[in-house]
């Protein structure tokens, strides 16, 4: 007779309960969207942050000059397949052209492409085998432009003579360092230089937390000799800095989005309960307990508060996907564990909201009803 | 045998003397009706037997128990166990069958039962709207579901204020009969009413003005 009384007064008082689910639904609705978009702010921003280029520079230590071939393999076992976001390994040396001396860069083009996506590049990328990417300096410097045709002649590692003819695939305009190299595949770099040296420097892009890099910084100290990892401080540090300033924001709005929908969900809930004060009163008069009547009410507001915390837990994910897609233009991801959060929440603050006004109203006088006040 | 026993009760509120010194006897079985003017203190009696208020004077005794000291707790357990309530709005919950409401009373009382419950509404004649919410029933039914209600957990007292009070003739007969019918089965009743129609069916009317009683009289033929 009990879950038969409070689903009845759920259905057949429908207009009178929607407008108390929609409180408790649009109350966890903005609840979970908005945990949901601040547990979600360091990956969308880390993917922001990312841009700006590598965080992570492996330098060779110790007695050895140069990194092994197989540096960046093995640097990727420490780091998770979601956060690494490139990983590019170069090899640097010095060749001719036009018998001006430049900079040479072997690397793997498309980890480049992941590290340094601020690149500028009139042209393209090089796709194909004998294609150069140029500094805009060099460009400058020896007139070069997309498509044109260069000639780079050296002495490979072991001391003979090369000749090697080379396409301008693209420009690439950084408004840094990068402007005065020519980048090239890592393996025309070897056909041209010989392979007998090794990687000088990686730079790895990683999306992840200050804690997470420092974390890895430390597992590749231990466990990959003659390397020393590098935070790139100047991205880590104001990546952190502003990740740990935005959380606070959405934290502070949450808290503070979280107390107005608590007053509305129980001002609402409290209207809902005061209406009823005559129904109340006709309960006792036929003999119900207090406990009856509040466990009637708690009942009828716990139900609320789950389906209104369900239809929270699925509406606050559309809405923090809107936002997401609208600011970040990427899709959000699930937090599985607002689910109960949610309806936990929601069920807590609607059985509250009713407790307080049901305890007020357990006080009225039966004897209102047969005087038909 | 005497069921109701009020002894020099007086109620105040304030300077107000709502109820003095009234001293009244209802034996068991006994149908009596409460008639008198507006403010005469009806309804203060009536909430006093119904254990829904206490006098502030006198005591009252149901059953060979002083109940006129009990706390509100014991009172609300008293009125569930002892009396059923019958009132002139009806008061069924809205959003209850006809059926449920009578058994939101035997919930409160004890366990519910369906069966019982429709015996109930089939003795008020009313079995085949027990699946019908109040706003589908017309004021005459829904006083008839009210009855059902009063009756279903066996009451040593029926307690109904103006019951014909919203009703239109036909209705009030079909109410009148119901209680004539009950007082045969044995049924004690106290029906405060306007309606002399109603009090000649009973068995003594008291008379009250002012908050005193005035005049007690025996109706003949009962």
């Amino acid at each position: 007779m009990y879950f038969r009384m409070i689903t009845s007064s759920l259905i057949r008082r429908r207009s009178r309960m929607i407008v108390a689910l929609l409180a408790v639904a649009i109350g966890a609705t903005i609840l979970s969207g908005l945990v949901t978009i601040y547990y979600d702010i360091p990956r969308q921003m880390g993917q922001e942050f990312r841009s700006y280029g590598a965080n992570l520079i492996l330098v060779p230590s110790g007695d050895d000059t140069v990194l092994g071939y197989d540096v960046a393999e093995r640097v990727k076992t420490f780091i998770a397949k979601d956060d690494a976001v490139g990983i590019a390994p170069y090899r640097y040396g010095t060749i001719k052209v036009n018998e001006q001396p430049l900079m040479a860069a072997g690397t793997d083009i498309n980890e480049v492409k992941r590290t340094s996506p601020y690149w500028f590049i009139t042209g393209q990328w090089p796709e194909a085998d004998k294609e150069a990417l140029i500094g805009q300096e060099v460009a400058d410097l020896i007139r070069l432009s997309p498509g044109s045709r260069f000639t780079a002649t050296g002495t490979d590692g072991g001391g003979n003579s090369f000749s090697r003819d080379f396409v301008v695939s693209g420009i690439v305009q950084t408004g840094g360092t990068e402007e005065a190299f020519i980048f090239m595949s890592l393996s025309d770099y070897g056909d041209m230089m010989g392979n007998s040296g090794g990687i000088d420097v990686v730079e790895c892009s990683i999306s992840a937390s200050q804690t997470a890099l420092d974390d890895i910084v430390s597992q590749i100290s231990e466990n990959i000799e003659n390397v020393t990892p590098r935070l790139v401080k100047r991205v880590t540090e104001s990546e952190g800095s502003v990740l740990s300033k935005l959380q606070a924001l959405v934290y502070l709005v949450t808290v503070v989005v979280l107390l107005l929908t608590m007053i509305c969900v129980a001002t609402t809930m409290m209207a809902v309960v005061t209406e009823r004060r005559k129904e109340i009163g006709l309960k006792k008069a036929l003999g119900a307990a207090n406990k009856s009547i509040v466990m009637e009410f708690l009942g009828e507001g716990l139900l609320l508060g789950a389906f209104g915390g369900l239809l929270g837990v699925a509406l606050g994910f559309m809405f923090a996907q809107t936002v997401s897609m609208n600011v970040f233009s990427r899709p959000i991801s699930f937090q599985s564990f607002l689910i109960p959060a949610t309806l936990i929440i929601s069920v807590a603050i609607t059985g509250l909201a009713c407790l307080i006004p049901v305890r007020n109203a357990t006080d009225v006088d039966p004897a209102i009803v047969l005087r038909g006040e | 045998m005497d069921l109701l026993e009020l002894r020099d009760i007086s109620k105040f509120y304030g300077n107000v003397k709502a109820l003095q010194n009234i001293d009244l006897t209802v034996k068991q079985g006994e149908w009596l009706a409460i008639m008198g003017p507006s403010g005469s203190g009806k309804t203060t009696m009536m909430n006093i037997i119904g254990c829904m208020d206490k006098p502030s004077n006198g005591s009252v005794v149901l059953e060979g128990t002083d109940i006129s000291k009990e706390n509100a707790k014991n009172l609300t357990n008293i009125r569930r166990d002892k009396i059923g309530l019958i009132f002139q709005q009806f008061h069924l919950i809205t959003y209850l069958t006809a059926l449920e409401n009578v058994m939101a009373a035997q919930y409160y009382h004890s366990m519910p039962d369906e069966k019982e419950a429709l015996e109930a509404l089939e003795r008020v004649g009313l079995r085949d709207r027990a699946r019908h919410l109040p706003s589908q029933l017309s004021g005459g039914e829904q006083q008839r579901v009210c009855i059902a209600r009063a009756l279903i957990n066996y009451p040593m007292l029926i307690l109904a204020d103006e019951p014909t009070g919203n009703l239109d003739e036909m209705n009030e007969g079909i109410v009148l009969d119901i209680f004539k019918q009950l007082h045969r089965d044995g049924s004690t009743i106290v029906v405060v009413t306007h309606d002399p129609e109603v009090a000649e069916g009973t068995q003594r009317t008291v008379v009250l003005e002012h908050g005193r009683i005035s005049r007690i009289t025996q109706n003949e033929n009962k």
